[in-house]
């Protein structure tokens, strides 16, 4: 306090200049002027209304990352300003937080500062690491309180989204908006290139088939790719592991944190693929593609497929100008996808009064009809079943055969990769498909190195558990 | 000789306007993709050429997504108080390291260069902390608190005063001014070419940064331009508005643009630069 | 030169009177002195002393991720550092990023300052666009050149395209990534430096140049034998501004590539950066911190001694 020259920066002294003061100060300006405003009894009565307002109700931020783009972050403060307007017991503060690592990044450093957000939606895979490094609380006594079990609390929710909901057996996330990744095509192209554009390829074999003939060259030069797919941090391990659960693999372990298959056959196989899209059949660009280069380049008709998440969905219904369907994620073993998206967490260190602010507005933000509203706004689906019985989203999935097959392919859907340090096991495979990508190391050595990487990493982990022995 | 005269002025007209091209080609872009209608992929998108219906819509849409006037506000608060405070801090420790001598001098400057390298975006956790123990956690005097002693403004400032000679202070000192008058009437002005060289260093760093602003403020009424300018270029699942991210970016610059347009001439000549010449 | 070079022994107490006592006045000084120096030192022990201290107790420390409690393991942290392959990944791409960034910036702001120092119509302008870069944060810019590196329909790729040139996969290649960011961060600071030549230029004793061309010097000897040695504090300065901004700004590396392809382009900072708040090893962080913030301590300092001696010559 006695740092700075008080009248620079004291914080008590918040009425003489709004900026220089948090939350409060602005309600004590508002409280200022409409007193000004009025005269007499008026005044004194909106003065002792807007006070007792502010002491009855339970102020809590809500941090949140803009998942696809600007128009999101304006619905998001609009719901919660509707949730604000339906209650009086709770105002909730939307903090638009940047991306899911930037908002991650901004609740921990929050949180170590003691001033954590009640509530923050947050990458679902990084439940298991933030309980780890207990920044997050189980929500089960709130279930308890309500007099319900977990069990009876994810019976709505699509089985797939069970795992990254729940770390060791207690409810820690619910599920917000959730994705898949999902195959994208030009159906122009496929015309031009004597493809059927409503058989989309099922199997592997007929995916590179279709990714050469709808590759368009120029002697050397390629015009136009037949496939792309990001390849960018994050992105990359996600799809690899579409591709490896296509292949018949597991990519981790999803009762224990402290195993990884990396060095497996269906990684291999999967790694393969890649690197035989991008050397051999030459139908993909080598190197790296940041997830905006691939759907601006699929827009501009320069990649005739693509491989986004479902959660671009309404982006690309919007901007894509030619013709253009979904399909599932091609197999080779089986079709299987990961479960991807945002949950809900609720952070330690709060009041009991904004724990329980938080957790009704977690129960409203997860509504069946909010979600449903969000996921026809977004392009994610709604993590409740019960959400696609209500008439509008059966409208919608009538009107939006895309959003139907997105929907279909949950039936196959598998649980997100969530283990120790997620972030950087991740990375360890990335940084190793990625040199594959760019011509640097052949697929063998690439499993095999990003499997060193990995348990080399979760050893900590594992001395702790797995091979701690009596 | 003679041909020199005339075609080397030629030459370096044309190498300039060559290479003020290159420059200006990404501003060219953001120009035209601010008003091209189409601004999600269409394959002339890159063109730097107005091959379009021009339209406001980018604009409009950036506009919406924040407030833009209280962003403008904020930043402009933030920039002016943590410059004006830096003026006094340094120019007193500049004259402390240039004029007085005193036991520990040669330590505590060195203790105030360690500042340099350690800017709070290397050191978040810590400092947010701090920032908190202070009472000033999401609020703009707590994103710009760390940045209220500057070991690079007070080194600046020492050098500019070191390069002053010495004879018009001890005039006014035989005439017995106290030193505050000598700073203030006769240091000060002599290092003006310092203060503006510094001034425009600390304005643009802080008008641009990101990172430790986002992490300081929660309430939408403190958010800063930069953090505005975030929701549309940090978007995590690969959809770039193009048209609006140009649209915002020119919003976020064209303050410091235009004041620089302006004072250009005056600006840059009236800045010699003394501080550092000596 | 030790650290009398950097504190000027020739320093006269002017504020004294010569009527006082030498103790007493020391003592007033010292009071002075310390007064002076007291809002700066208060702000400095907050938000960089007290980091400091933390940052090599943390470093001293294991905190394992979900382990319990803290341990002390000495120069674990820093053992565990130097093993790890992207930290010497990191420390080698600054090393480049800097030595490729500071002097192509540093040269071409020379060059723009000797070709636009006179004050015309078309040099005003030039110069304007030139400075234009500095005005825009560094995340926009970064999003914005997110475009113009698009593989095919990028700025970049679709004007080569015309020369019937082939671009590269700009951000995506881990051969070329680290470049495309140097080519960033040129084009974003070159004018800025610009700037401080164009200040310093207007120092340059007009009667020397003339002097020299007289003595038939040509542009060349002129540039080297006058211009350069009378602007020699000027590069300290601006050396020193860019090596600062080399190692802390690295909001670029988080928009574009997160330090990718296969680490091509993580620097230090974005290192730390990782460490600390996505792996949650604080004592590696830590120890990665002390490290970094010690190599570039030594050079800034030498920088600064640089600038220092420069001054003193002129003055």
């Amino acid at each position: 306090m006695h740092v700075f020259p008080a009248q620079t920066i004291n914080p008590s002294s918040r009425s003489k200049r709004g900026i220089f003061a948090g939350n409060g100060s602005r309600l004590t300006a508002k409280r200022v002027l409409a007193s000004l405003g009025m005269t007499g009894l008026a005044a004194a009565t909106a003065l002792v209304v807007a006070s007792s307002a502010a002491w009855a109700q339970t102020k809590i931020d809500f941090f949140f990352p803009v998942p696809v783009e600007g128009k999101l972050a304006r619905e998001m403060t609009r719901l919660v300003k509707q949730f604000n307007d339906s209650q009086k017991d709770v105002e909730v503060t939307a903090v638009y937080t940047g991306s899911y690592d930037d908002t991650k990044l901004k609740a921990q450093a929050a949180a170590k500062a003691g001033k954590p957000p009640a509530v923050v939606l947050m990458s679902a895979n990084f439940n298991v690491d933030l309980k780890i490094a207990g920044d997050i609380v189980s929500l089960e006594p709130m279930l308890a309180a309500e007099g319900t079990t977990r069990e009876k609390f994810l019976a709505d929710f699509w089985p797939a989204l069970h795992a990254n909901a729940t770390v060791d057996g207690e409810l820690y996330g619910v599920p917000f908006q959730n994705s898949t990744p999902l195959l994208y095509y030009n159906k122009e192209h496929f015309k031009q290139a004597g493809l059927d554009p409503d058989k989309p390829p099922r199997t592997w074999a007929e995916f590179v088939d279709a990714a050469i003939k709808l590759t368009k060259r120029d002697g050397e030069k390629v015009e136009r790719y037949g496939f792309m797919m990001p390849g960018t941090y994050d992105y990359l391990g996600w799809l690899m592991s579409a591709l490896s659960m296509s292949n018949g693999g597991r990519y981790f372990n999803e009762d224990y944190g402290g195993e990884v298959y990396y060095d497996t056959p269906s990684m291999l196989g999967a790694a393969r693929l890649v690197e035989d899209m991008i050397h051999k059949h030459k139908v993909m660009p080598a190197g790296v593609v940041e997830a905006g280069g691939v759907s601006t380049s699929f827009f501009a008709g320069k990649a005739s497929m693509v491989m986004l998440s479902t959660g671009s969905l309404s982006f690309i219904r919007d901007n894509m100008k030619a013709p253009y369907n979904v399909a599932f994620v091609p197999r080779n073993v089986r079709n299987a996808v990961p479960i991807g998206g945002a949950s809900l967490v609720m952070f330690k260190g709060q009041t009991e009064d904004s724990r329980r602010a938080g957790w009704k507005f977690v129960r409203w933000l997860s509504s069946p009809e909010i979600l449903g509203g969000w996921s026809r706004f977004t392009g994610y689906f709604a993590p409740r079943r019960s959400a696609y019985e209500l008439a509008e989203m059966k409208t919608f999935i009538g009107q939006h055969p895309d959003a139907k097959v997105a929907l279909d392919q949950l039936a196959y859907a598998q649980p997100w990769f969530a283990t120790y340090q997620t972030v950087a096991v991740r990375k360890a495979l990335e940084d190793e498909i990625q040199a594959v990508m760019n011509g640097k190391k052949k697929a063998e050595q690439a499993v095999k190195d990003a499997q060193r990487k990995a348990d080399e990493l979760l050893r900590p982990y594992v001395d702790q558990t797995a091979l701690k022995l009596p | 000789m003679r041909l020199d005269r005339h075609i080397a002025p030629a030459l370096l007209v044309a190498a300039m306007t060559a290479v003020s091209t290159v420059w200006a080609a990404p501003f060219l872009w953001t120009l035209m993709a601010s008003f091209r209608p189409d601004s999600f992929g269409a394959a002339g998108m890159a063109s730097l050429l107005p091959d379009f219906a021009p339209t406001l819509a980018n604009f409009r849409l950036a506009l919406e997504s924040g407030d833009f006037g209280l962003y403008y506000l904020n930043t402009t608060i933030v920039v002016i108080g943590i410059l004006g405070v830096q003026l006094v801090t340094i120019s007193l420790a500049g004259y402390a390291f240039a004029r007085l001598r005193f036991p520990g001098r040669d330590f505590l400057f060195y203790a105030f260069l360690l500042q340099l390298m350690l800017v709070p975006p290397a050191l978040i956790v810590p400092n947010l902390r701090t920032i908190v123990d202070l009472g000033l956690y999401d609020s703009l005097a707590g994103v710009m608190a760390p940045y209220f002693a500057s070991a690079f403004g007070t080194f600046l400032m020492r050098q500019a005063f070191l390069g002053i000679p010495r004879d018009f202070e001890e005039a006014a000192a035989i005439d017995g001014a106290p030193w505050w008058a000598i700073v203030w009437h006769v240091l000060l002005p002599m290092a003006r070419p310092a203060l503006v060289a510094f001034a425009i260093v600390s304005v643009t760093a802080h008008w641009n940064e990101f990172l430790w602003p986002l992490m300081v403020i929660n309430d939408p009424a403190n958010h800063t331009l930069t953090i505005g300018l975030a929701t549309f270029t940090r978007g995590a699942e690969g959809a770039k508005e193009w048209g609006v991210l140009a649209a915002g970016t020119l919003l976020v610059m064209a303050p410091l643009a235009i004041t620089f347009v302006a004072f250009q001439r005056r600006f840059v000549e009236s800045f010699v630069f003394s501080g550092i010449k000596g | 030169m030790t650290v009398d070079a950097i504190i000027t022994a020739d320093v006269l107490d002017v504020a004294s009177k010569p009527t006082v006592r030498p103790r007493r006045r020391q003592a007033r000084t010292w009071r002075l002195a310390l007064s002076l120096l007291l809002p700066s030192l208060l702000c400095l022990a907050a938000f960089t002393y007290l980091p400091v201290v933390r940052v090599v107790i943390d470093a001293l420390y294991a905190t394992p991720h979900g382990g319990s409690g803290t341990r002390f393991v000495g120069l674990e942290n820093f053992a565990r550092v130097l093993a790890d392959s992207a930290f010497r990944t990191a420390a080698w791409n600054n090393l480049l990023y800097a030595v490729g960034t500071i002097f192509p910036s540093v040269t071409l702001a020379l060059a723009f300052a000797l070709a636009l120092w006179r004050s015309t119509r078309f040099n005003a302008v030039v110069r304007t666009v030139l400075f234009f870069p500095s005005l825009v944060p560094l995340v926009a810019a970064a999003s914005l050149f997110f475009f113009i590196f698009l593989p095919g329909v990028g700025l970049l790729d679709y004007y080569l395209g015309k020369l019937g040139l082939e671009g590269f996969n700009w951000i995506g290649d881990s051969d070329v990534a680290l470049w495309s960011i140097v080519g960033l961060t040129v084009w974003k600071n070159a004018g800025y430096y610009m700037i401080f030549y164009i200040a310093g230029l207007q120092n340059v004793p007009r009667d020397q140049i003339e002097a020299a061309t007289v003595d038939g010097a040509n542009a060349v000897q002129r540039l080297w034998y006058v211009i350069l040695p009378a602007l020699w504090p000027t590069t300290a300065f601006v050396v020193t501004i860019a090596l600062i901004q080399v190692l802390t700004a690295v909001d670029h590396v988080v928009v574009l590539t997160k330090g990718g392809p296969s680490n091509a382009t993580n620097l230090l900072l974005f290192y730390i950066f990782q460490e600390a708040h996505e792996n949650f090893d604080a004592g590696k962080a830590a120890a990665a911190t002390a490290l970094s913030v010690a190599a570039l301590l030594a050079v800034s300092l030498g920088c600064l001694r640089a600038m220092d001696s420069g001054a003193r010559h002129e003055a």
